[in-house]
């Protein structure tokens, strides 16, 4: 695809030199040499920038050993933390336990449920607010005065309101994951330009066929970005509601390390954590790259 | 004349009502586009002949009168009533080949002969060969192409074009107007061609019509018998031609 655009490009810029008069024909050359210039600026130096953070890694983790290993305690206390060795041998001993995976597979199915409610039901209500002037004198007074609450701050209720610490966990996540997919929704809507809505109508879309061809496509940039903030906000209150209330899950392992004194284990669980969490929001822009291929 | 794509503005008042108060755009408009013909609007800009087009297309409702294609009064956009906008307005996620199918797909055409139909008229503005391309990837130019071709598949009974070529640089323009009248010229369509360029109204209409910026006021109607295909030199040069354009931009200066 690059390569034909770039062929375009190419043809659109002979059409406007040879309409251009002399100095258009100077213009061009010098243009393009000045982006060369600045690329090879740019990507010479990719190998030392790569050697620069890992050098910067590999500093910190020297640090944090001999700060860990000396027995540091100033203000802060790194009497009992694990020096980045013992860390290792924490991760080497629990990686192969089923107890280890079976809470990943836990977390991860508590995302999968709640993240895929959360953007059903945030999508379906976004574009309601955004399509329809009733619809989002409904729904814009709920979404405005539960959205500043944190997820976490649902925590007691979930408790109350559902049978099982399971489903409280959920609606949680769920709770975490809703708003930001809700606003991003309503607000791709309504950018959708009115030049492209007339457009269909001329053409002879009815309002519903509108929705789906022109509304909805325009705004999946803007959904994804949602999604994207919505994974974020879902592992935060996930291990929040896991740690709170949970049986199993990345969370729980965190914490129950905390009271079982298995300190390495702390560590590996929060690094657990922000691998899975970083995986699944760059498998979002992964999709998003996939869906809407004429946004890049 | 055709018995098809007759528009018949009668007595039209276009604005907005404030508090009461009513803002007229276009006040008490009244003019007849015979079907098949080619007629230009110009006006210096804020002259209302940009809402009078959408009104015309049905995107605007009158505030009085009435506008009637073929007999029966215009009340919302439909198929028959094809626009060409000044902007862009091709869908950024369709490729140009289901950008044109985009309205006969609408109509319930099969996909089949849908893409045939589209086919013809991407051959038509030129674009062979770009169907499977995203409007992003086409230059100015091509998109209005394009738009020009997506309007054509639906075989409105009327083209309305708001001043379609305004942004493009002056051979793009040549080349585009040079396929317009070719286009009218095979398809037999009403075309009311929105422009601010005297020039590109004389080249290109039957009849131009200038409206005055006072509520819209039609000024002045100039019919041109300048057979097509009409030369541009000669018929700048002509006497004939010269009088017309100082008329014309004296109407607009008025």
């Amino acid at each position: 695809m690059d390569e034909i655009m770039a062929g375009v490009t190419q043809r659109g810029q002979g059409q406007a030199v040879s309409a251009a008069p002399e100095g258009g024909h100077q213009g061009a050359p010098t243009r393009d040499r000045g982006a060369a210039w600045f690329l090879r600026i740019v990507r010479k130096p990719r190998w030392t920038a790569l050697l620069a953070s890992a050098a910067s890694l590999v500093a910190g983790v020297g640090l944090w050993q001999w700060l860990t290993e000396s027995h540091v305690h100033l203000i802060l206390d790194f009497s009992n933390i694990p020096t980045p060795v013992a860390v290792f041998e924490a991760f080497r001993v629990v990686v192969v336990t089923n107890a280890f995976w079976r809470d990943i597979y836990w977390s991860m199915y508590r995302i999968i449920v709640a993240f895929g409610l959360a953007t059903v039901v945030g999508v379906s209500a976004g574009i309601a607010m955004g399509y329809s002037a009733i619809l989002r004198l409904v729904i814009a007074p709920y979404v405005e005065m539960l959205r500043p609450i944190p997820a976490i701050a649902w925590v007691p209720m979930a408790i109350l309101v559902w049978p099982t610490t399971e489903e409280s966990i959920i609606s949680i996540t769920f709770l975490g994951a809703v708003f930001p997919i809700v606003l991003n929704t309503w607000e791709g809507v309504r950018r959708v330009p009115r030049e492209l809505v007339k457009a269909a109508r001329s053409l002879g879309a009815n309002r519903l066929n509108v929705l789906f061809h022109v509304v909805v496509p325009y705004a999946i940039p803007s959904i994804t970005v949602g999604m994207a903030l919505g994974m974020g906000g879902a592992w935060f209150a996930l291990l929040a509601g896991e740690m709170i209330s949970g049986r199993f899950g990345i969370g729980y392992f965190t914490w129950e390390s905390y009271q079982l004194i298995q300190y390495g284990n702390i560590i590996v669980g929060m690094l657990t954590i922000g691998f899975l969490s970083s995986v699944s929001t760059g498998s979002i822009y992964y999709l998003k790259r996939k869906l809407v291929p004429w946004a890049e | 004349m055709r018995n098809i794509g007759n528009i018949d503005v009668r007595g039209l008042t276009l604005g907005f009502r404030n508090f009461g108060r009513t803002n007229a755009v276009v006040e008490d408009f009244s003019f007849k586009f015979d079907g098949g013909s080619f007629t230009s609007i110009i006006g210096s800009s804020g002259c209302g002949k940009s809402t009078l087009l959408n009104a015309i297309g049905g995107h605007y409702k009158p505030l009085a009168g009435q506008i009637l294609l073929d007999g029966c009064e215009i009340k919302e956009p439909t198929a028959s009533l094809g626009i060409v906008f000044q902007q862009h307005t091709l869908f950024p996620w369709k490729t140009v080949m289901e950008n044109v199918r985009f309205g006969p797909m609408q109509r319930g055409v099969s996909k089949v002969r849908a893409n045939a139909v589209a086919a013809k008229y991407i051959e038509m503005v030129g674009l062979a060969g770009y169907g499977d391309y995203y409007p992003k990837m086409l230059s100015g130019g091509m998109q209005h192409r394009a738009e020009i071709a997506r309007a054509l598949a639906n075989a409105p009974a009327v083209l309305l074009m708001d001043e379609p070529f305004g942004a493009l640089d002056a051979q793009m323009r040549a080349s585009l107007q040079s396929s317009l009248l070719d286009i009218w010229k095979e398809t037999h369509v009403t075309i009311i061609f929105v422009t601010h360029d005297v020039e590109e109204a004389m080249y290109l209409s039957e009849r131009i019509v200038v409206m005055s910026r006072d509520r819209g006021r039609i000024c002045e109607v100039f019919a041109l018998d300048e057979p097509f295909p009409r030369n541009k030199d000669k018929l700048f040069a002509s006497e004939g031609g010269r009088d017309l354009k100082e008329k014309c931009i004296g109407c607009l200066a008025s």
